[in-house]
């Protein structure tokens, strides 16, 4: 960081401070709301994790289930995790749901906001090994459409780029790039989305009835439009699996490298990602499943919009940080240095 | 299903929500003056007597006929109020209004009442409280209504929760409004040096005029701090505990509860 940037976070320091002084509320800068958007998706984990299905051996079982095909030096804990939450399932689930709507809660109230964005990495680590067997990664089973690399690997993903700092501002091209820098950020972004392209090629997923199977699959006890939206998508990628996997791998590709082209291109590239992401929520997630009961987070459709949306272009590089580190990092007036690049 | 004991905890957060409603009422004596946000805590107090008899059987009070009445009323009140308020802001009213939340916890509510449908099987999803007895699971018609309706619920909590820890909270309007609070509740806060020295307006002069009320913006809500003055009796702590009910983060509290307890209802009832 440069002195004349320093010097810069100064000023604006004494400007915030005279701003919360007085106490006027601002609204939150583009970053916060990303903060806010991922908060109120803990809380949804949260109330989820508190469904009656999360108190019955079905929950420790599905955490069974995400053992096989591991490696054993993965699946074995998995299996262990998933014994003892079989004997203590209200215990365990209670604690799991509180965890989550306190990740919630401590990413919306500003002064904890740091605390629970380290938190949820840590949890989301946790839950990426314990709860979705690394999201099914290492066993064959990943799929773009079925929540591949494992959603809450995304949350941990988020919590980084959306982290409370400013290291970076004054040469973000997006808000994702303010805490770590545009090389890193890109590189995070190339990485998830290249996996998801490799994904869509192996060969589980590229079988002639993969996809349509896949889909068919999700329709089962979701609401009656949901169901038919999703039989009629399977029935269209019935005996063309081959065919719809290279487009969507294309597609993916394209999304990957689309952050490092100029800003036009990459905006429609970061189009082209949500609206990527939003097909997959409703047709290969069917929202998570969320609707037809059972479900512990709304999946990666979800979470893949909103890490899209935290790579969106900004109008100008070298200016302000969106101008409002108090929202951004959670603490009064920090870190505004950007407002003199 | 859901442990009985999360359900009861849940109800007694929505007694003790309700409970605070009432003594908001009281404390703002709507009927002496500014009526404040009268209608908000008659609908938090109504809210959290419903909700609590959702979640025990036991607390059940009113049939659901009688609730789909009362929330509908509600639901039709709030939205002339958002209404009003949207001629003068426009569609920001929708993120920034006064009313907007309580229209949509009012909008919840109807709909939870309305959507019930019949008990499902023990084991599924629900409660055991809305008139249907001890032993039945209640479910909602048309689950993605109550989707929609959670994911909105917990959209206002997350940013009811970043305004409240952000600085100038107590300004403006947005969590509470300016009520009618009884003279010495303040001047008191003003003595504990709660920044309302120079906020409270009008009629607050003891024995001046009609000087029974004061009508003090939302950020004069001290803590109630010791006044030292000698002055300040029992009377004043009354009057400092009067002016804490009624600002702006017991308000913005009620409502967070509130709507993260309404999307866990509705989620569960999925």
């Amino acid at each position: 960081m440069s002195d004349v940037a320093v010097a810069g976070g100064q000023a604006a320091r004494q400007r915030g401070q005279g701003t919360a002084a007085e106490g006027i509320w601002q609204p939150p800068d583009t970053r916060r709301v990303l903060q806010l958007a991922l908060a109120a998706i803990w809380l949804l984990d949260a109330v989820l994790q508190y469904q009656s299905f999360m108190f019955t051996t079905g929950f420790s079982q599905m955490l069974a289930g995400t053992a096989s095909g591991n490696p054993g030096v993965i699946a074995s804990p998995i299996t262990w995790d998933a014994r003892l939450v079989g004997h203590h399932l209200v215990l365990v689930n209670t604690i799991f749901a509180t965890i989550q709507l306190l990740l919630g809660l401590g990413i919306a109230w500003r002064p904890t906001l740091r605390v629970a964005l380290a938190a949820s990495i840590a949890w989301s680590l946790g839950v990426w090994w314990f709860g979705e067997g690394l999201g099914g990664v290492l066993n064959g089973a990943a799929s773009p459409l079925n929540g591949a690399p494992g959603a809450v690997i995304i949350y941990a993903l988020l919590a980084v780029l959306l982290w409370p700092s400013d290291r970076y501002a004054a040469t973000a091209p997006f808000p994702a790039a303010r805490a770590v820098g545009a090389p890193v950020a890109r590189a995070l972004w190339l990485v998830l989305w290249g996996c998801l392209a490799y994904f869509a090629l192996v060969p589980a997923n590229r079988a002639p009835q993969a996809l349509h199977d896949m889909i068919a699959g999700m329709a089962d006890g979701q609401p009656g439009w949901l169901a038919a939206l999703d039989n009629h998508a399977a029935s269209l990628l019935a005996h063309h699996g081959l065919a719809a996997s290279i487009v969507l791998a294309i597609a993916l590709v394209v999304i990957a490298v689309g952050v490092y082209l100029p800003r036009p291109a990459a905006r429609a590239t970061v189009v082209l990602a949500i609206v990527v992401a939003a097909l997959i929520w409703v047709f290969g997630e069917a929202f998570g499943a969320i609707l037809a009961g059972g479900a512990t987070d709304p999946n990666s459709g979800l979470l893949l919009i909103l890490l899209a949306l935290s790579y969106w272009p900004s109008r100008a590089v070298a200016t302000a940080p969106e101008a409002t580190a108090p929202a951004a990092t959670g603490q009064p007036a920090a870190g505004q240095e950007g407002a003199v690049a | 299903m859901t442990p009985s004991w999360i359900l009861d905890i849940l109800a007694g957060l929505m007694l003790l929500v309700a409970a605070i409603s009432a003594g908001r009422l009281v404390a703002a004596r709507p009927w002496a003056g500014s009526p404040g946000d009268a209608d908000i805590d008659v609908a938090h107090l109504l809210m959290g007597i419903a909700m609590a008899g959702m979640l025990v059987a036991s607390l059940s009070t009113l049939p659901n006929d009688v609730w789909d009445v009362i929330f509908a009323v509600l639901t039709g009140w709030f939205g002339w109020r958002v209404y009003h308020e949207s001629r003068g802001e426009g569609v920001r009213v929708l993120a920034d209004g006064h009313h907007t939340p309580h229209l949509v916890h009012s909008a919840a509510m109807l709909y939870m009442f309305v959507a019930i449908s019949a008990p499902a099987a023990a084991g599924g999803g629900g409660m055991s409280g809305m008139s249907g007895g001890a032993s039945a699971m209640q479910t909602l018609n048309a689950p993605v209504v109550a989707f929609i309706f959670a994911l909105w619920l917990i959209v206002y909590v997350v940013l009811d929760l970043d305004r409240l820890s952000g600085p100038g909270h107590g300004h403006g309007s947005y969590f509470a409004r300016p009520a009618a609070v009884p003279a010495d509740a303040a001047l008191v806060g003003a003595a504990a040096g709660s920044g309302s020295v120079g906020l409270a307006t009008g009629s607050a002069a003891p024995g001046g005029g009609d000087g029974s009320v004061a009508t003090v913006p939302p950020q004069a809500t001290g803590p109630g701090q010791p006044t030292g003055n000698g002055g300040a009796g029992s009377g004043s702590t009354a009057g400092s505990a009067r002016a804490l009910l009624l600002g702006p983060k017991v308000a913005a509290g009620c409502r967070i509860a509130m709507g993260l307890t309404m999307a866990f209802m509705l989620i569960i009832m999925i």
